[in-house]
């Protein structure tokens, strides 16, 4: 097992309740990991508001909201079992927000219109983080999982016939390597933020132990797909979220209505401030989907000029809600803001940008499907298997169940669902081997050893004018001001073009910790190059793309919705049906193939068996 | 506004070597907190006498003050450095690693010994098994909830336990944290089920009774966990627990 | 049986106890008793001295009851001090100094009484003339100011001692379990500190003719 998040963790434990022993490797001791950052909660259908919420609204909700580009059956399957893994982290004893009788409360999300959420005040993510880190440690306890915290994964080890039999890892205290042998390995190693630079994520989420894989022969899928989420603080080291359940709880966006104004945000009146959330659609208001609102945002602010005092600034207003209310509902968020901002959230709005957040693709995995059900086949060893036999991977560092874009609170869900799922399929695919790890000869664990140890000969021995910290800001640049929301071809080409030219600058870095024991700087800059690879396929995925879903917006490709039409116009019809021919063309996961030369690109159909794109997303 | 932001660090090079005091200055720019001056410094390892060196490591992640990661001690006071923001700071900024863990590096540390206690005092509520059950659990008032959350919000992060005068590479004291998290699951309903096992964890060596009541703890946690009441109440549990241990066997 | 009566939490539990019974309940007797010494010399050594040593029964096992406590909670409590690091100039919160003066506080009245009982009850013992006019003897040693210094030193210590003592336990033994009841407890330890201080400077001061 690679890395102990929230997915790592649920896998862990599912493969050590099935019997089998695990090794759990992880960059730091796991209850640092990245799921903890999540604030605002997880999706599952309980309707306790009365709303005749459903499970089937969940999976619809799910697909559109990810622009129909995510295979339908492991959606399904996810909502069905949302409410089960609820009432098990329930079990587990997180603490979940209640309602005045003691059931657990919810509360509304981006791109639904339901309250769906169950949240555990402002630190869902860490609670449900902590109750499995403490499930995980009753087997360490007892001796069924054995956990190495400080370690680095470096690559898989694959036998003769390319089956995937163990790993390498670096002990980050000591620098030494070794050699692991598994009879399967799961990947649970997270987002890939830290490739734009800032982003809300932590700063080991870099994505490299998945680019690492992909050099090794897995496929990585929709790349290009990647969540900007609306609201975060703009920052030194990162951008820090706030999390969607502001606009939730009734946080309201806007900017001056004239451009420069210098007042105090909180003397200007109603009437000189464009709320455009609400005026664009009104109907979800400032709870439509992350990737429209932070459009929505790019565009007042850089098209329009509209940015608070001129910067690429956007404010969060929550000053009109009760401060009890929101001590109670966000106390611990908005504390985050006062505590890194220096200013008070109660009383004036927030100033935020849209920043990189969430990475719906990833390492593509396989399912399989259930004839009958329609969902994913319960148990079965392809779930979440990549394309390396024997090796799986979930939670964010897949590229399963978001598609084009990922719902608010859809997250925490996936990470933990598809670490569930991952567990068992492990179990199942160790009933079927008919050889273990034991049985394959050293050669080959030798053989990937020694290739990793020359790695890292020839990084620390490298001597040249570049520094692997300052390559990253180069590549956060790149990625910042061409891969972000708004994208466009030549700026693309630009993008690849600059990417290309960091890996050549990779080549001449030189390490300035000379430090045998926990070299952090050998460690990060192994990390750079793996963040270039992946940047080239994201960049490169972005540029094939020609047109607009979910996340990836080209304006040259836009498809506009007519205004102020709808079903059964005729004008709304002749645009739906230009968008149904761009489905035929477009609908489609992009799949990388790592070749010496560079990502190679096919295009995958997608499982559309649930609900057919019949109605283009629409929120307003 | 200054012109420069100035570190003094306690620096060591491995977990045998000796320590010793090194300094830094970078340009001063607003906004900046000890983590991200430190990522500026790693970018730029030179020190105040302009000589090259290796650059300074550190523990971090999230840098939104919930991971727990990058504890040290900041101007004299245990806390999380990505929420210690220069501009709040007296300059040179002055940073130790903790010091009641053995240090591996310069401000990392190894806090093993803080998960090895969740283990002993079993902070864990039993379950079944992880798949659903069709129940939930039984229902908890919001009153209760909002206590337990006060406690699920202890990342480890290891600042009771460097204020605490009870804890050290020398005692037993299993420190204020695991406390904390013993009181949580006593207070869950179906945890309570195994309170004994935890109340008679906590009751050995380096328990419970080994807390002198400084109070240090609940000073410098950084998430105002109320660890002393947790202690207080665990006084309380134990009290009890050893009453019935004698006499309703 | 071992296991059930848990030694290690029930030793902790008898520390916590003999430094109440018989440790702090004699102190607060044996102050409230030697106040009396402003009545003077005759009523001193005729109704306190003499008195309890004619109506006390048992007297000796009562001693040697109250010495076994004494030692055994400061023997234990030595072994406690010893596993504490001390941090209050770091940490210079209220309950942190408190800890310190703690131990601090039973250092000095450990000293104190072993002093104090060797020239009061064993010089007694040795000499028929000190028991005879214990007053008188007590006079003599008090006419050196430093004497009477040492005693204030060992009177507040082992006072402190005592007062902080109860605060301890009213959370060791989860009485006093939230902050507000330990801040009421606090007061009510202080008030009891201050009380039984005052009483022993009062026979302390008694024996030299200064009290009112």
């Amino acid at each position: 097992m690679v890395g102990g998040g929230l997915g790592g963790l649920w896998a862990a434990l599912r493969a050590a309740e099935n019997g089998y022993p695990v090794k759990l490797f992880s960059l730091f001791p796991v209850k640092r990991s990245h799921s903890c950052c999540a604030q605002g909660g997880i999706n599952a259908v309980f309707d306790v508001k009365g709303q005749r919420d459903s499970i089937q609204q969940h999976i619809v909700d799910t697909i559109k909201g990810g622009d129909y580009l995510a295979d339908q059956p492991p959606i399904k399957s996810m909502c069905e079992e949302a409410p089960g893994l609820i009432r098990a982290f329930d079990r587990m004893g997180v603490t979940f927000s209640r309602t005045p009788e003691g059931t657990m409360d919810q509360r509304l999300f981006g791109g639904v219109k339901n309250r769906r959420t169950c949240f555990a005040g402002a630190t869902t993510g860490q609670q449900l983080l902590y109750a499995v880190d403490e499930q995980v440690r009753r087997f360490e306890a007892d001796g069924k999982i054995t956990k190495y915290e400080d370690w680095e994964f470096l690559s898989i080890v694959r036998d003769g016939n390319g089956t995937c039999r163990g790993i390498v890892a670096m002990n980050l205290q000591t620098m030494k390597l070794e050699a692991f042998r598994a009879d399967a390995v799961i990947l649970a190693t997270g987002g890939l933020g830290l490739i734009w630079g800032r982003s809300t994520m932590s700063t080991n989420s870099t994505g490299a132990a998945a680019a690492r894989v992909y050099q090794q022969g897995a496929r990585f899928a929709n790349g290009e797909f990647v969540q900007f989420h609306p609201t975060a603080i703009p920052g030194h080291d990162k951008n820090r979220l706030m999390s969607e359940a502001c606009r939730g709880e009734g946080g309201r966006i806007w900017v001056p209505r004239n451009a420069g104004d210098q007042r105090d945000p909180v003397d200007i009146p109603e009437a000189e401030r464009f709320y455009f959330l609400e005026e664009w659609y009104p109907a979800y208001g400032n709870t439509v989907p992350r990737d429209i609102a932070s459009r929505a945002i790019v565009r007042v602010v850089r098209h329009m000029g509209l940015g608070v005092g001129g910067k690429e600034i956007a404010y969060l207003d929550l000053s009109h809600r009760p401060r009890r209310f929101l001590e109670d509902r966000l106390g611990g968020i908005l504390e985050m803001y006062q505590t890194f901002t220096g200013e008070d959230p109660y009383t004036g709005p927030m100033k935020i940008f849209p920043s990189m957040h969430y990475s719906m693709g990833g390492i593509l995995v396989d399912y399989e499907k259930d004839g009958t059900a329609g969902g994913m086949k319960h148990s079965s060893p392809r779930n979440h298997a990549t394309t390396i036999p024997g090796l799986y991977a979930c939670g964010e560092c897949d590229s399963g169940y978001h598609g084009a874009n990922r719902l608010g609170a859809n997250s925490l869900l996936s990470a933990s669902f598809s670490g569930r799922v991952a567990g068992d399929a492990v179990s199942a695919y160790l009933k079927t081997l008919k050889s273990t790890a034991a049985d394959v000869p050293a050669d080959s664990f030798t053989k990937e050893l020694a290739r990793q140890q020359e790695i890292n000969r020839t990084i620390t021995s490298s001597s040249g004018p570049e520094n692997p910290f300052a390559l990253h800001h180069a590549l956060g640049e790149i990625m910042q001001e061409h891969v972000f929301v708004e994208r466009d071809n030549a700026g693309l080409d630009k993008a690849v073009a600059g990417i290309r030219d960091l890996k050549d600058r990779f080549r001449r870095i030189t390490l300035d910790d000379s430090g045998g024991w926990t070299n952090q700087s050998l460690s990060w800059a192994r990390q750079i190059y793996d963040m270039i690879v992946l940047a080239e396929v994201i960049a490169q995925g972005a540029r094939l793309r020609d047109e607009c879903r979910g996340s990836h917006f080209k304006p040259e490709f836009e498809l506009k919705v007519p205004p102020g039409k709808f079903a059964g116009d005729p004008e709304y019809e002749a645009y739906k049906a230009k968008w149904k021919a761009n489905n035929e063309k477009w609908l489609k996961a992009t799949v990388a193939t790592w070749t010496p030369d560079g990502p190679q690109f096919e295009f995958k159909p997608v499982d559309l068996s649930v609900m057919a794109p019949e109605q283009p997303r629409d929120y307003r | 506004m200054p012109k420069e932001i100035a570190f003094k660090i306690k620096r060591q090079a491995d977990p045998q070597s000796p320590s010793y005091w090194e300094e830094f200055v970078m340009p001063y720019s607003p906004g900046h907190n000890v983590v991200s001056a430190l990522m500026y410094l790693r970018e730029h390892p030179v020190n105040r006498a302009g000589q090259r060196v290796n650059p300074v490591a550190w523990d971090c992640n999230c840098m939104e003050e919930v991971c727990g990661a990058c504890s040290m001690i900041v101007n004299g006071v245990p806390r999380q450095s990505c929420a210690a923001l220069i501009d709040e700071l007296e300059q040179p900024i002055v940073l130790e690693p903790l010091s009641k863990f053995p240090v591996v590096r310069d401000l990392v540390v190894d806090r093993t010994r803080m998960f090895t206690a969740l283990g002993q005092v079993q902070a864990w509520v039993p379950i079944e098994g992880s798949y659903d059950i069709h129940v939930q659990a039984p229902r908890i008032s919001p009153k209760e909830q909002s206590v337990r959350y006060l406690f699920s919000r202890c990342m480890t992060c290891g600042c009771c336990m460097e204020a605490c005068p009870q804890y050290h590479g020398g005692s037993k004291f299993i420190g204020p944290a695991p406390l904390g998290q013993v009181y949580l699951h006593n207070a869950h309903p179906t945890g309570e089920f195994f309170r004994e096992d935890r109340l008679h964890a906590i009751m050995q060596d380096g328990g419970i009774t080994d807390c002198g009541n400084a109070q240090n703890c609940v000073q410098v946690c950084p998430k105002d966990i109320p660890l002393t009441t947790a202690i207080g109440e665990l006084g309380r549990q134990t009290t009890v627990q050893w009453l019935k241990d004698v006499f309703c066997k | 049986m071992a296991d059930s009566l848990n030694v290690h939490y029930l030793s902790r539990k008898i520390h916590s106890l003999l430094g109440l019974v018989p440790v702090g309940f004699f102190l607060c007797f044996h102050l409230w008793e030697n106040s009396m010494s402003r009545k003077g010399q005759a009523f001193f050594n005729e109704h306190v001295v003499e008195g309890i040593a004619t109506t006390l029964n048992y007297k000796l096992a009562i001693e040697l009851f109250l010495a076994a406590g004494i030692l055994a909670h400061g023997i234990y409590g030595l072994v406690i001090w010893w596993q504490s690091k001390n941090n209050a100039v770091r940490y210079a919160y209220e309950a942190n100094v408190r800890y310190l003066l703690q131990r601090i506080t039973a250092l000095i009245t450990l000293a104190f009484i072993i002093w104090h009982v060797w020239h009061t009850r064993i010089a007694a013992g040795l000499d028929a003339g000190v028991e005879a006019d214990l007053f008188g003897h007590l006079q003599q040693v008090y006419a050196n100011p430093l004497n009477v210094v040492l005693y204030m030193i060992g009177i507040t210590a082992a006072t402190f001692h005592l007062a902080d003592g109860l605060w301890l336990m009213g959370i060791n033994w989860g009485i006093t379990t939230h902050p507000r009841a330990q801040r009421i407890s606090l007061a009510a330890c202080g008030i009891v500190f201050v009380v039984l201080m005052f009483l022993g400077f009062h026979a302390l001061w008694g024996f030299n003719g200064r009290f009112f």
